[in-house]
C-alpha cells in the first residue's frame, strides 16, 4: 500500500482573479496514518482538497495519487474516497437509494450499498428521504458513500461538523482504525483538539501557503515556547532575580511561568541559592497554541 | 475499463437516479395528460374543419347570424381557413402530432432538468468524483435523455394515433395511414423529440440555475414561434419586403421543428422541411458544444 496510496501535492496554486487562493502549496501525506490538515477559515484547504480530487484546475502545479493525477486513475472510487460536503445528495431521494446509483456509476455491486450503510450505522434510517436526515445522518452518508469502493485514500473535509460528542467519538474511532489498516487518511478541520486526539501528522496552512508540516508531536515541540516551566516558590522575588540572571524569561504572578530554561536548570539554581521550590514543572504547549501562533495574523477573509 | 463501460454506467446511473425520484411520474404525468387533452381538442378541430363548408360556417359562427348574411370579409377568411383545414391529410398530421405542442417542450426541459438537477441539489461534486471525465457524464446524460425522448415520442404517438385514427374513421375519412406524408410526419415528429432532449442537455450545461433556465427554455419555446412571425412580419412590410424574408422566422427553434414535421406549407414563405430539420441540429450542436465546453472548464464546488 506504501506509495500507491501517498498524496503528493506539488507546488500547487489556484488563483481567482487577483485572489491567490493556493500559493505554491507542497506537501505529501503518508499512509497508515491520520493527517490533519489545517488553518484557519480561507486558508484554502477546501480549495485544495478539489484540487487533489480534480474537481477545482490548479493554475499551476500538480497533485497526485499513488503518482497519478485523480483525472488518470481508472477506478477512482476504488482508490480514492472522498467526503466533501454533507449535503451532497439529492433531497428527495433516500440514502439507500444515493448509495446505489452510486454503485451503478462506479461499477460496484449494489450489494455494497448496503454494507457501507451498516458500517456507519445508518441501515435504520437507509429508506428515509434525505431531506430528513439530520447533519450527523448526512455525514455519515457522506462516509458511507466514500467507502463504497474500499478506497486506500480517504480524503475528508471538516467530517466532524454536525456530528455529535458521541458521533465525533465514533468517527475518530472509525478514522483511526482505517488509517491503522494501512490507509492514508487526510482530514480537515477547524477543531484542534480533536485533531490532537485523532491526528498523527499535522498539515498547517494559512494563506495558501505552507505554515509547518510534521508530526504533533514535532510541531509542538518545534514552537518557542514548547518549553515553559512552571514554578511556585515562597520567595519569588529572589529566584526571579536568579533565573533572569541564569537568561530566562520569567512572568511573575502566584505563579512563575518561565521560558528559555529548562526544568533541569530551573531546579538546579533553585538548590545552588537555598530557594525552596512547592512545584516545578514543564507546561507542554498543545496543538491549539502552536497552531494559533503559527497562522497569527494570517486569518481571515481575503 | 473501456470508455463504452464507463458510458453504460453513466447511463444506467442516471436512469436510475431518474426513477428514484418523484421526477419520473411528474415528467410521465404531464406527458400523458397534456397529450390526452390535446388529442381531443385536435379530434374536435379536425371534424368541424372536415364537415361541408355550410356546416363548417354554422360551427364557427355558433348560428349567431342564423337567416341573416354573414358579413363577406368574415365569410371570405372562413373559406381561407376551411380551404387550407379542410384535407383528410392535413387534419391527419394535425391528429397524429398533436402529441408534439407540449411534448417537445417536456422532452426539453427533461434534458435540462437532467443537468441543472447536480447542481440544484448539489450532487454535481458526487457525480464528477465517480466520473471524473465531464466528457463522459455529459454523453451518458445525452444518451439517457434521447432515450427517454424516444418513449416519451412511442408512448403520446400511441395515443395521439389512437385517438386520431377513432375521430378520422369515425367521421368516414379513413385513418390516412399508409399515406407517406403522413406516416413521414410522425416518424420526423420521432427526430425533433430527440433533437429537443438534445437541445435540453445543451441549455442545461449553459445555463446551469435549474430555475433560470427552464423558465427561459419555456418562453423560448412558447412565445418564440409567435415573437418570430410577428418580427419576420414586421421586417417584411417595414423594410424588405420578400418570401424569403418570412421564410426566415424558421431560425426560432420553435417555428424549425413545425416545419420539420409538416408536409404542407406553415406560412408564406416556409422554407421546405430539411431546412427545418438543419435548424434545429445547428441549435442542439451548437448547445451541446457551448455546454460542454463551459463544464470542462469550470470549478465544481
Amino acid at each position: 500500500m506504501a506509495t500507491e496510496h501517498r498524496i503528493v501535492v506539488d507546488d500547487l496554486t489556484k488563483r481567482y482573479g487577483d485572489v491567490v487562493a493556493v500559493d505554491q502549496l507542497s506537501f505529501s501525506v503518508e499512509p497508515g496514518r491520520v493527517t490533519g490538515f489545517l488553518g484557519p477559515n480561507g486558508a484554502g484547504k477546501t480549495t485544495t482538497m478539489r484540487m487533489v480530487l480534480g474537481l477545482v484546475q490548479p493554475t499551476s502545479g500538480r497533485a497526485t495519487i499513488g503518482g497519478r493525477s485523480y483525472l488518470e486513475i481508472d477506478e477512482p472510487t476504488q482508490v480514492v474516497g472522498a467526503v466533501l460536503e454533507a449535503s451532497s445528495a439529492h433531497r428527495g431521494r433516500t440514502g439507500h437509494n444515493h448509495l446505489r446509483a452510486a454503485c451503478i456509476a462506479a461499477g460496484l455491486p449494489m450489494t455494497r450499498a448496503d454494507e457501507v450503510l451498516d458500517l456507519v450505522g445508518l441501515a435504520a434510517a437507509a429508506d428515509r428521504q434525505f431531506r430528513g436526515y439530520s447533519l450527523g445522518m448526512r455525514q455519515r452518508l457522506g462516509i458511507a458513500t466514500a467507502m463504497l469502493g474500499d478506497p486506500g485514500v480517504l480524503i475528508l473535509d471538516e467530517p466532524a461538523n454536525g456530528l455529535d460528542p458521541e458521533g465525533i467519538r465514533w468517527m475518530r474511532e472509525l478514522l483511526r482504525g482505517l488509517a491503522h489498516q494501512g490507509r492514508t487518511v487526510l482530514v480537515s478541520s477547524h477543531l484542534l483538539t480533536e485533531m490532537q486526539a485523532l491526528a498523527d501528522n499535522v498539515v498547517i496552512v494559512a494563506n495558501g501557503s505552507l505554515v509547518r508540516q510534521g508530526s504533533v508531536a514535532e510541531v509542538v515541540a518545534s514552537m518557542s515556547h514548547a518549553a515553559r516551566v512552571e514554578v511556585r516558590t515562597p520567595e519569588p522575588e529572589r529566584l526571579t532575580e536568579l533565573l533572569v540572571r541564569a537568561g530566562g524569561v520569567v512572568e511573575t504572578g502566584p505563579t512563575l511561568i518561565v521560558a528559555g530554561l529548562t526544568e533541569q536548570a530551573v531546579g538546579d539554581a533553585a538548590f545552588t541559592a537555598g530557594i525552596p521550590l512547592h512545584r516545578l514543572a514543564t507546561q507542554q504547549a498543545d496543538l491549539e497554541e502552536v497552531f494559533l501562533e503559527l497562522t497569527h495574523g494570517k486569518a481571515g477573509i481575503r | 475499463m473501456t470508455p463504452s463501460d464507463r458510458l453504460r454506467r453513466v447511463v444506467r446511473s442516471e436512469l436510475f437516479k431518474l426513477r428514484t425520484t418523484s421526477a419520473w411520474w411528474q415528467f410521465s404525468g404531464a406527458m400523458v395528460l397534456t397529450t390526452l387533452v390535446l388529442a381531443i381538442v385536435g379530434g374536435v378541430n379536425a371534424r368541424t374543419a372536415l364537415k361541408p363548408f355550410a356546416e363548417y360556417v354554422q360551427i364557427r359562427t355558433h348560428g349567431r347570424f342564423h337567416g341573416a348574411t354573414v358579413p363577406p370579409e368574415f365569410l371570405s377568411r372562413l373559406r381561407g381557413d376551411w380551404v387550407s383545414g379542410h384535407s383528410a391529410v392535413t387534419q391527419a398530421v394535425t391528429l397524429y402530432s398533436a402529441n408534439q405542442l407540449i411534448g417537445l417542450l417536456l422532452v426539453c426541459l427533461l434534458g435540462i432538468v437532467l443537468v441543472t438537477t447536480e447542481f440544484a441539489q448539489r450532487t454535481a461534486t458526487s457525480t464528477f468524483l465517480i466520473t471524473p471525465r465531464r466528457g463522459t457524464v455529459v454523453a451518458g446524460k445525452l444518451i439517457t435523455a434521447v432515450m427517454l425522448a424516444v418513449v416519451a415520442w412511442f408512448v403520446t404517438t400511441l395515443i395521439s394515433l389512437t385517438s386520431g385514427v377513432l375521430f378520422l374513421h369515425g367521421a368516414g375519412h379513413g385513418t390516412q395511414l399508409g399515406y407517406w406524408g403522413v406516416d413521414r410526419s410522425v416518424l420526423l415528429n420521432l427526430v425533433a423529440y430527440i433533437l429537443w432532449a438534445i437541445f435540453g442537455i445543451g441549455f442545461g450545461a449553459l445555463i446551469r440555475n435549474q430555475l433560470v433556465a427552464t423558465v427561459s427554455a419555456t418562453i423560448l419555446y412558447l412565445v418564440g414561434a409567435g415573437a418570430a412571425g410577428a418580427l419576420f412580419d414586421l421586417l417584411n412590410s417595414y423594410v424588405l419586403s420578400a418570401t424569403w424574408v418570412l421564410g426566415l422566422q424558421v431560425i426560432a427553434p420553435a417555428v424549425a421543428s413545425q416545419v420539420m414535421i409538416s408536409p404542407t406549407s406553415l406560412f408564406t414563405g416556409s422554407p421546405p422541411q430539411w431546412v427545418g430539420a438543419a435548424v434545429l441540429i445547428a441549435y442542439s450542436a451548437l448547445f451541446i458544444g457551448l455546454g460542454l465546453r463551459r463544464l470542462r472548464r469550470s470549478d465544481i464546488g
